[in-house]
């Protein structure tokens, strides 16, 4: 009979969880992965029916709860001497069910935005925050491909607290921070016992040996000749819609553009940030009409290279292997395909 | 004090209708606005000069041709208001038939012999342009927006990327990639993806985005089963005639 657990290990079922989401409700929103007709969205829950926690992918990444698509920054007026008055959006929160891909976007996001300057919304919404994470026992469909790059299935710190599932539907949960582990505390769980903790290592050795998809983009991303000049990107290039979606759906594009609006009194006014898309002709638009990036062609492999490492965000803009990008263009370009055909050439 | 006028030529009246929606919003800028034409609220006589004139519907018979001249030459800054003005509009389906057989069609046989009517073009076709506003109708934050920049002397920020793009934001799964004709990837934002926000394909009335790929939209339209025709029914539907898509939409 295996009585001890480890000291900060324990087993849930969905009436536990749902404990722990009401203990955490009496102090933050707690967002999860809900449906939206075929698909999921991170949005606020109420309980553990609200969710689905075998959901493959949400259409945004949760990194949206930090790096909105679309906020105000600002308002000012300008009458009678200019006035600012800066607008920062933050409530307690806690993102429930966060698979590893996108929690090692959360992680990079959390290195560009402190890198050479703070930014103080990304910062006031992300350090309040509690991270669920939830392990994935292999992919979760064919478009999944962290195992190739070292972002997934397994997450391995970065989290509040993580989940997985040992059996069906009864969950090993581990504190990997104080607040997590005072959170357990009040929901009450029930410490694993050695078989569970063994079934987790199971489940992680299993998880990353069952990938269909796999990418290499090491050496895709030095700005050599031979992945350039390939033929590939006139071939993508043809098919593509410079639609955006992509990249707009990628956990680790963090690329924004700034704006003003004026209010009908052309006084006052805001300033307002939104996610941009380096697909979209007005990307690289300059002053007189100029343009970087006239071609889809150009814009497509400069969104590519970016993901392979090859852009100013480096490592960081890199891709985590979520699969969203391939799920969700409507003109079937596979990231992971590209890549392929490039690597025979280097 | 910004004097402006609104003309209408080929068209629904449904863009002025929607400048009537603005309501409270235009009475904040009373003291800014002179509306000195607009035949659908007063009968004030054509002046010699406007400083912006928003031109609703596409040109359809001879004589709007020399109105149009006419509405420019008044004019300093000339919008395009709404697709018929700026790409042809619905109306220019028509250009696809016989002319004779549109006017049966239309006016029966003894009404088509008093009829004169030529291929529905876009103003542009006769005059120069200065800001086109798409849509059918164009949104009101688009038309409060060219009217802040009219009075403030700058040019209007209005989008020029998919419709994809401000439907991806607001989380909308995508109705292409589940199979269904939806023409957000190639035509212009504006509208806030009003009709894949609400289940349905856009249709196109924003007209083409800065560098559409309709070859490709096609071929996934042909990969999801639509036919030869629907194709060219969707792409003729606002904007055939637009060079961006009159290629494709075999003029
Ligand atoms: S990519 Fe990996 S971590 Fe992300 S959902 Fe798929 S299996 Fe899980
Ligand atoms: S490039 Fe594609 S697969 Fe990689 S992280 Fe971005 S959306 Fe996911
Ligand atoms: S690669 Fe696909 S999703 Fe990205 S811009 Fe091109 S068509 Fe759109
Ligand atoms: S539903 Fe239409 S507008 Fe929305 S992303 Fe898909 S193709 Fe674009």
């Amino acid at each position: 009979m295996s009585v001890v657990g480890s000291m900060n290990t324990f087993i849930a079922d969905l009436h536990d969880l749902d404990r722990l989401v009401e203990v955490a409700r009496s102090r933050y929103s707690v967002y999860a992965p809900v449906r939206r007709g075929r698909g999921y969205v991170f949005s606020k829950i109420e309980g553990m029916s609200d969710t689905d926690l075998r959901y493959n992918r949400t259409i945004l990444p949760p990194t949206k709860i930090f790096h909105r698509p679309k906020e105000v920054l600002l308002r000012f007026q300008l009458a009678d001497g200019p006035e600012f008055g800066e607008v920062v959006e933050v409530e307690p929160m806690m993102i429930f069910g966060v698979h590893a891909c996108d929690l090692n976007a959360i992680l990079r996001l959390d290195r560009f935005f402190t890198r050479r300057f703070e930014d103080p919304y990304y910062l006031a919404r992300r350090r309040g925050s509690v991270v669920v994470a939830l392990n994935c026992n292999g992919p979760r469909d064919e478009y999944c491909f962290c195992a190739s790059l070292g972002t997934g299935p397994t997450v391995y710190g970065g989290y509040d607290i993580l989940l997985t599932e040992v059996r069906d539907r009864m969950f090993l949960v581990e504190a990997g921070s104080e607040i997590g582990a005072n959170l357990i505390d009040e929901a009450r769980f029930r410490r694993a016992s050695m078989s569970d903790m063994e079934a987790k290592k199971a489940v992680a050795s299993t998880a990353k040996r069952e990938f269909r998809r796999y990418a290499d983009f090491r050496s895709l991303s030095y700005p050599v000749i031979e992945v350039l000049a390939h033929t590939v990107w006139d071939e993508e290039a043809d098919k593509c819609f410079s639609c955006g979606n992509c990249s707009l759906v990628c956990p680790t594009c963090y690329c924004y553009e700034i704006y003003d609006t004026l209010d009908m009194d052309l006084n006052s006014g805001f300033r307002v940030r939104r996610l941009d898309s380096c697909q979209l002709y007005g990307y690289a638009e300059v002053a007189l009409g100029g343009n970087f990036r006239k071609s889809r062609k150009a814009r497509l492999r400069h969104w590519m290279v970016c993901k392979f490492g090859g852009a100013a965000g480096g490592e960081l803009s890199s891709c985590v292997g979520c699969g969203r990008c391939i799920f969700y263009c409507p003109a079937r370009i596979d990231i992971t395909s590209v890549a392929s055909r490039l690597r025979e050439a280097v | 004090m910004l004097k402006i006028g609104l003309f209408k030529f080929s068209s629904c009246s449904g863009c002025q209708l929607s400048f009537l929606r603005l309501n409270e919003k235009l009475l904040d800028l009373v003291d800014k606005l002179d509306i000195a034409y607009w035949v659908m609220v007063s009968d004030n006589d054509v002046e010699d000069s406007y400083d912006v004139a928003f031109v609703e519907g596409s040109i359809s018979t001879p004589e709007d041709i020399y109105s149009i001249k006419d509405v420019r030459a008044r004019s300093k800054v000339l919008i395009a208001f709404g697709a018929c003005a700026s790409f042809g509009g619905l109306n220019s389906i028509r250009n696809y038939m016989v002319q004779k057989d549109v006017e049966k069609i239309v006016y029966g046989s003894s009404g088509a012999l008093s009829v004169k009517s030529i291929i529905s073009y876009p103003i542009d076709f006769y005059v120069d342009v200065d800001i086109y506003l798409g849509g059918c109708p164009p949104s009101l934050s688009d038309i409060l927006e060219v009217i802040k920049a009219s009075i403030l002397g700058f040019k209007p920020r209005l989008p020029d990327y998919p419709v994809c793009v401000e439907c991806k934001l607001s989380e909308n799964e995508c109705l292409l990639v589940n199979g269904e004709p939806c023409m957000g990837p190639i035509i212009r934002a504006g509208c806030g993806a009003l009709c894949p926000s609400l289940g349905r394909t856009c249709e196109g009335c924003y007209g083409p985005q800065a560098d559409p790929n309709p070859n490709s939209l096609a071929d996934k339209f042909r990969e999801i089963g639509l036919s030869e025709d629907e194709i060219l029914c969707r792409l003729r539907k606002y904007a055939g005639m637009h060079r961006d898509f009159r290629g494709i939409a075999k003029l």
